[in-house]
């Protein structure tokens, strides 16, 4: 029971929500000595991916402003990540910098931003996104170009972390620190503005939010969410290389947060566990499949398409639509009126709540 | 000098004059009300307060200082607030929400400080709530406080709005049409609430409507414009008997 409005501003509102949570922490840290190395790997690309879907949800989600190039700020993340390590500087200080750089280049972006909207945006970042990709492969003497850069092992305080359980933990701590400063962010008084000025900026502009100043914060903070989360890609795969940061990239990370659910904070983690696991599943559906459709080299891309469309089409909440339906029918069940829980109904204020 | 001033202000859309040179005053404590036939250029003028738009000519004084070149996020900051015609909310987010986005300019917090959630952060929030709850109880929004706002009914939202402004703690409240797609009871609840804004909180009250019976029982002064231009300007009692004003409704 809330009983003073300091119950309402709570990080976990209730005491079973604190306990889930610490829970799923619990297990996150013991999971490397449960788990196998395939598993282990996997969710560290979750808690990478869960990165960049939090920033660019922030961007898309939450502010209303597209980007179409945010593997350039993880291409740029990884390089300035793995250039300054290979220069023989420690993880912590070049994975700070590359939130930084990163973080610096967004507000660049985010510029232009100011003046357009909608399509115009998209084809702006799309068009920043390719320019990126051409200097990697250009900038031969310090990003080695087309053949690829090794990316060392972390150090951290004079320990060296391997790519299993090292990179592992890295990830989680920072998907963790990450989630709690873009929480915090949203709750307080620049998430209202951002969630203003992408539900009307003349409103938010007569209540004296200043859109320049917002729009570009939230640009710069995406990018650098991004691009720390592109530190850790390079370590984990330990070899980069401009290829794996071209278009299709981008367009997976659009995939995660509207799959996941535009303006919701569950919905960037759902989007991110979503978009690991779905090579796997084409793996599982390709013998189902006819063998000439099955060996289109095409097929991931085209089943990345049709999933959005899907999901635009029937569940524009995306997967965060049906959790918090799940929610909704467990804290009601068995007293929910009918046809409560068909496509498309929500109590609506559970929407608002992150 | 006068608590509000529009002197000799005109904007021009590609050659058409939507606003041509119009002058008034509002004293504080005043509600005065512009009125006019469609397109007569009555929301211009709030645009041109709220400096959405840039006058091609004249000077808009407010408490002493000229705000014709300040930018519009800095017009709440000087105590302009404002509601618009169709209803501006935002409206994925819930009602208290929304009348917090109203308190932001009074919440003093910076972005580093709120993503570390430093002790200071917390307790402006607080603050800030306490505020917005007052305003939810005063305009008895209580019902709706968790419910979002795209989900209201039209009345409702109208409120919801009226609030919004009502926590930036303006001297000077801008409401554009706030009887549009209201019924009958419903405006004259409005007459009340914007009556108790004036006598209650103390805000002067600049005001565009439509509906004279609602501008008749509330209004000190009215003023009203055609084509851009003055019409008349006086008691609600003096405009509505005016010649040009009645030519101008009637279109004789």
């Amino acid at each position: 029971m809330k009983t003073s409005y300091r119950d309402d501003i709570r990080l976990f509102p209730t005491r079973g929500v604190m306990l889930a949570y610490g829970l799923l922490a619990l297990g996150a840290l013991l999971l490397p000595f449960a788990a196998g190395d395939y598993l282990l790997s996997q969710i560290t690309f979750v808690c990478i991916n869960g990165m960049v879907a939090l920033g660019l949800m922030l961007l898309i989600g939450f502010t209303g402003q597209i980007s179409l190039g945010h593997a350039a700020f993880f291409a740029i993340g990884a390089y300035t990540g793995a250039i300054l390590q290979t220069r023989g500087v420690p993880f912590i200080p070049a994975f700070l910098a590359a939130g930084l750089v990163t973080g610096a280049i967004g507000i660049l972006i985010g510029l232009p931003a100011l003046r357009m909207r909608g399509i115009y945006l998209a084809m702006a970042t799309l068009a920043f996104a390719f320019i990126v990709e051409e200097v990697i492969v250009r900038w031969g003497s310090v990003t080695r170009g087309n053949r690829g850069m090794l990316v060392p092992d972390p150090v951290v305080f004079g320990y060296k972390m391997g790519s299993g359980h090292g990179i592992y933990y890295l990830s989680l701590i920072a998907f963790a620190l990450v989630t709690l400063l873009i929480v915090n962010i949203l709750r307080s008084r620049t998430g209202r503005a951002l969630v203003a000025i992408r539900d009307s900026d003349v409103a938010a502009e007569c209540l004296g939010i200043n859109l320049a100043l917002f729009k570009t914060a939230a640009f710069a903070i995406s990018a650098a969410v991004t691009g720390l989360a592109g530190t850790l890609y390079a370590h984990k795969i330990a070899y980069i290389s401009p290829e794996q940061f071209s278009i299709t990239l981008s367009v997976e990370f659009l995939t995660m947060v509207i799959i996941g659910g535009l303006g919701s904070l569950h919905g960037a983690v759902f989007g991110s566990i979503f978009i690991v696991m779905l090579p796997q599943l084409i793996v599982m559906l390709k013998p189902l499949l006819p063998h000439k459709v099955a060996e289109l080299p095409v097929l991931d891309s085209v089943t990345f398409g049709i999933i959005i469309i899907l999901f635009v089409m029937f569940e524009p909440r995306g997967l965060n639509g049906y959790w918090v339906r799940l929610k909704a029918y467990c804290s009601l069940f068995p007293f929910y009126p009918r046809g409560m829980f068909r496509r498309g109904k929500i109590a609506s204020a559970d929407l608002v709540k992150h | 000098m006068a608590f509000f001033e529009a002197h000799d202000i005109a904007i021009s859309f590609g050659g058409i004059k939507a606003v041509d040179g119009i002058t008034f005053d509002v004293e504080p404590g005043q509600i005065f009300t512009i009125i006019g036939p469609n397109g007569a250029g009555k929301t211009t003028i709030f645009n041109l307060i709220s400096r959405i738009y840039n006058p091609t000519a004249g000077r808009i004084m407010f408490d002493g200082r000229d705000i014709t070149a300040v930018p519009a996020n800095r017009i709440a900051r000087l105590g302009i607030a404002r509601t618009f015609q169709n209803i501006e909310l935002f409206d994925n987010a819930n009602v208290l929400d929304n009348i917090m986005v109203g308190r932001h300019i009074h919440i003093g917090t910076n972005m580093l400080a709120e993503m570390l959630r430093l002790p200071g952060v917390a307790r402006k929030e607080m603050a800030a709530r306490r505020k917005a709850e007052e305003i939810v109880e005063f305009l008895r929004l209580q019902p709706y406080r968790d419910a979002r706002v795209g989900s209201l009914p039209y009345g409702v939202r109208k409120m919801v709005e009226m609030g919004r402004a009502l926590a930036a703690e303006p001297k000077l409240l801008l409401l554009d049409e706030p009887s549009s797609g209201l019924n009958v009871e419903e405006t004259d609840e409005i007459a009340a609430w914007i009556r108790d804004i004036r006598n209650v909180l103390g805000i002067t009250v600049l005001m565009v409507e439509h509906d004279m019976r609602l501008v008749s029982a509330v209004s000190d002064r009215v003023m009203a414009v055609h084509y851009g231009r003055l019409l008349a300007l006086g008691t609600p009692a003096e405009v509505q008997r005016d010649p040009a004003v009645v030519s101008a409704y009637l279109g004789t």
